[in-house]
């Protein structure tokens, strides 16, 4: 186990450093000019080369790159060219709200694909299975924003049940008011997703002569089929449900956007307006990180569903 | 499987209850971008950061609230003031008794200086060209402030009005917080700033002890919406009161069905100019830049536009500025003549020209049109398409022979036709603004109208100025494009709107909601 981790560790300071050094000359690559943006048009020259030397825009590209990496290591990731604010501060601000988000709408996704897709897996080539099937595949190829701007216009126009503005703390009821949409514009597209995945890993699974064994044993069918059909075909789903959580990280930027709620999409896209090097920077770094984790956590889970495995 | 369905309806009713509005007393706007910028009024030069600076801070003078034309400038933080025969030296007599935000103390004269250095300055200020003519700014006494001027300067009261440098920041405050200014504005104005959320709000709060009375409204809260989308319907369904709109007539008409709503087109028109670098193969030529120039059919734009949101363009300075010649010799739309020029200049088989272009919605529509019209004539308009802030770059770096810019300044002509005409600001130079075209056939006019102090000789170099440029075809100017805005027909604005140069519209101590 010890021995796993520090592997995967290793590997994971690996690809940062990659990721790191990419973002750095893809965004010196970029024309673009991140003084002549803070100042706008109506900046003189003087002033765009007077603010350049601040930023420390002014000095060759691999001075640049070393001070950065320098800064990297001491975990200084700097200010934000264009709001002043720390990089950690930016990110920290708004990261709470793109976690929450895609928690919420991957349990959503897992609340109702994983049984959606047993349920289709029972009654596999009936009406019910076919519904199923198409109704993941509908969820699969609609887009989210479309779905989002749908679920605004239903049900904060029309039925006036939900805010437009999606971004309300406070007390229980804010919270629950302006998570609801959102949540479920994407965990409608993950439910799409994590059912055709727990449908054919159950079909697999359901094939199994262990399971023909259990019901000739005598053994009821739902506990058949919770326990030994769906223990078995566990793995892939936490393997997909796990990918798709740093895919929610990534897409939830047009949700964030639609439904005017903060997080690291809204920021990154901005930051990438604007030319913010150092923030994009330092958001990439935290970006790669959480998909590093993300995939290290859903190893380990897989120990904790199979015993089988073991990590060596 | 019943259960978990029946547990899941079960959860969402309770969450069913109607979406919270807001008071009368809080005024909810919604602006069309993804986050504040810098909250400073000296750096800030956004639509949304200009917009909500504007009700923070006040000027020495300002244009009347909702009028753009400098005839209308009255006093703001300044009483009274007046200048020496010879135009050089300024005196402004300061208001006593007005205080700072948030306890920072009274404003003086030594404010006053402390604000106009520092937005001279290139290191805390974008506008720091504007002030390159002061010698002088300093405290006579509490209350009175001295300017002086190495040369006379057209219109200079503009410069010390509610805009861009001319906002008045209070130096203690400014000093103590250094960069954290912008994160924390402090000024004088009817409102305060109270809290920013990134990427959700800024909240201002009723400055009780504004000198013009306290507002009748407690709050804004200015939000910020990126998409039209949303704000449209967030705009519809009652959470928000007055809405930045998409800059485009089918906006209008849709947004004009809705019950109790008020849409309006503001100035101040930005002009859309093709500028025509004429140092470069083939626009070198004059005859291919006139071609183009009766290839536009400035007509047809507005009615491609919409009529109720735009209009054509008068000439090289949009109309309305102090100095505008509204009759220009523009050149008149004629195919034909185009066709003809183009042949005697050697391409009667077309000619190809290259521009390169933002993929901004509202101008990427406009310069397919362009290419459309300029098609009919032989000439090949060569688009390549690129993100916003590349394509603010690349134009900057004399990439673009041909360069599609969209822009509003101060309304006075001299302030356009420095940043565009003047061989000073040429692109590329060290002193370069946006002169994209190379232009120099004005200078000599441009440059006596700025230190002219007789009103009439002005008006006749600026008149001049024009129709050289005009004639040289640096630009062919084609629509203007005006502010698209929309709120409820309960908010009383507390004045007549015309426009804002600050490109929202102001909220004062008077605006308040009607029910």
């Amino acid at each position: 186990m010890a021995a796993f981790l520090t592997r995967r560790i290793a590997l994971a300071f690996v690809t940062l450093f990659s990721v790191l050094t990419l973002v750095f000359v893809i965004m010196r690559i970029l024309p673009g000019d991140p003084a002549q943006l803070i100042l706008g048009d109506q900046a003189s020259r003087e002033a765009i080369d007077a603010l350049r030397v601040r930023l420390g825009l002014d000095q060759p590209i691999p001075t640049q790159y070393g001070r950065f990496l320098v800064h990297a290591l001491r975990g200084d990731w700097g200010v934000s060219m264009v709001s002043g604010q720390s990089v950690l501060d930016e990110v920290l601000n708004v990261l709470p709200w793109t976690i929450e988000l895609s928690l919420v709408s991957l349990a959503l996704g897992v609340a109702l694909g994983v049984p959606l897709g047993v349920w289709a897996a029972v009654r596999r080539n009936r009406w019910v299975d076919y519904a199923i099937r198409l109704a993941s595949l509908a969820g699969l190829s609609f887009p989210a924003f479309v779905l989002a701007i749908i679920l605004l216009f239903v049900f904060a126009i029309q039925l006036r049940w939900f805010p437009v503005i999606s971004a309300h703390k406070g007390s229980f009821h804010a919270w629950t008011q302006s998570m609801a949409l959102p949540a479920l514009s994407l965990g409608l597209n993950a439910a799409a997703y994590i059912t055709r995945i727990t449908r054919s890993a159950v079909l697999e699974a359901l094939s199994e002569d262990y399971i023909r064994t259990a019901l000739a044993k005598g053994v009821p069918q739902r506990v058949v089929i919770w326990r030994h059909a769906l223990g078995n075909a566990a793995i892939p789903i936490i393997t997909v449900s796990g990918l798709y959580l740093s895919t929610l990280i990534g897409n939830s930027v047009l949700t964030e956007i639609v439904f005017s709620r903060p997080g690291l999409g809204k920021l990154i896209v901005g930051a990438l307006s604007q030319r913010d090097y150092t923030l994009l920077e330092g958001m990439m770094v935290i970006y790669t990180f959480a998909v590093v984790l993300v995939n290290l956590l859903s190893d380990l889970a897989y120990g904790f569903a199979d015993p089988r495995v073991t990590f060596g | 499987m019943k259960k978990l369905i029946g547990a899941i309806c079960c959860a969402a009713g309770l969450m069913f209850v109607g979406a919270a509005h807001a008071d009368n007393k809080t005024l909810v706007i919604g602006m069309g971008s993804a986050d504040a910028g810098k909250l400073d009024p000296h750096i800030a030069s956004t639509t949304p950061d200009k917009g909500l600076l504007q009700y923070i801070f006040n000027g020495l003078v300002r244009l009347k609230p909702g009028q753009i034309s400098p005839a209308t400038i009255e006093p703001d933080l300044a009483e009274s003031w007046a200048a020496d025969p010879s135009g050089l030296e300024w005196t402004f007599h300061i208001r006593q008794g007005v205080q700072c935000h948030w306890g920072y103390g009274e404003f003086t004269a030594e404010d006053a200086a402390y604000s106009l250095k520092r937005a001279a300055n290139k290191a805390t200020s974008s506008y720091s060209n504007d002030f390159s003519s002061i010698a002088s700014a300093d405290p006579v006494d509490k209350y009175t402030l001295k300017i002086t001027l190495k040369h006379p300067v057209a219109g200079f009261l503009g410069y010390v009005a509610n805009i861009n440098g001319g906002n008045m920041v209070c130096k203690k405050a400014a000093e103590e917080m250094g960069d954290g200014f912008s994160k924390k504005p402090i000024g004088t104005g009817p409102f305060m700033f109270a809290e920013y959320q990134p990427q959700q709000f800024v909240r201002l709060v009723a400055n009780k002890q504004y000198f013009r009375g306290a507002p009748q409204l407690d709050e804004i809260m200015y939000r910020y919406i990126p998409s039209d989308s949303s704000r449209d319907l967030a705009f519809q369904s009652g959470e928000l009161d007055m809405i930045y709109g998409k800059q485009d007539q089918s906006w209008v008409d849709r947004t004009k069905q809705l019950p109790g709503v008020k849409v309006v087109a503001m100035e101040p028109g930005e002009l859309s100019t093709l500028f025509l670098n004429i140092t470069r193969k083939p626009l070198d030529d004059i005859r291919v830049r006139e071609a183009i120039a009766y290839a536009i059919d400035r007509k047809a734009i507005v009615a491609f536009k919409g009529a109720g949101s735009s209009r054509e363009a008068v000439s090289v300075v949009p109309s309305g500025y102090l100095g505008t010649d509204e009759h220009a010799p523009l050149f008149p739309y004629d195919p034909v003549k185009a066709k003809q020029l183009l042949t005697e200049a050697g391409y009667p088989d077309g000619v190809t020209i290259k521009t390169i272009h933002t993929t901004l919605t509202g101008m990427e529509t406009f310069i397919e049109a362009v290419q459309a019209q300029l098609k009919k004539s032989g000439i090949n308009l060569d688009i390549q398409l690129v993100e916003h802030a590349t394509y603010h770059s690349q134009i900057r770096k004399d990439l673009s022979p041909l360069v599609h810019y969209q822009a509003a300044r101060f309304p006075i002509a001299d302030v356009y036709l420095t940043q565009f005409y003047d061989s000073a600001s040429i692109v590329g130079t060290p002193t370069a603004v946006t002169n994209f075209s190379h232009c120099n056939v004005a200078d000599a006019d441009i440059r006596a109208a700025r230190g002219e102090t007789d009103p009439v000789k002005q008006k006749e170099d600026w008149t001049r100025a024009q129709t050289e440029i005009i004639k040289a075809v640096c630009g062919v100017p084609v629509y203007e494009q005006l502010q698209l805005w929309a709120w409820k027909d309960t908010l009383d604005l507390g004045y007549d709107l015309k426009g804002s140069l600050n490109l929202a519209p102001p909220v004062t101590e008077n605006t308040h909601f009607t029910q």
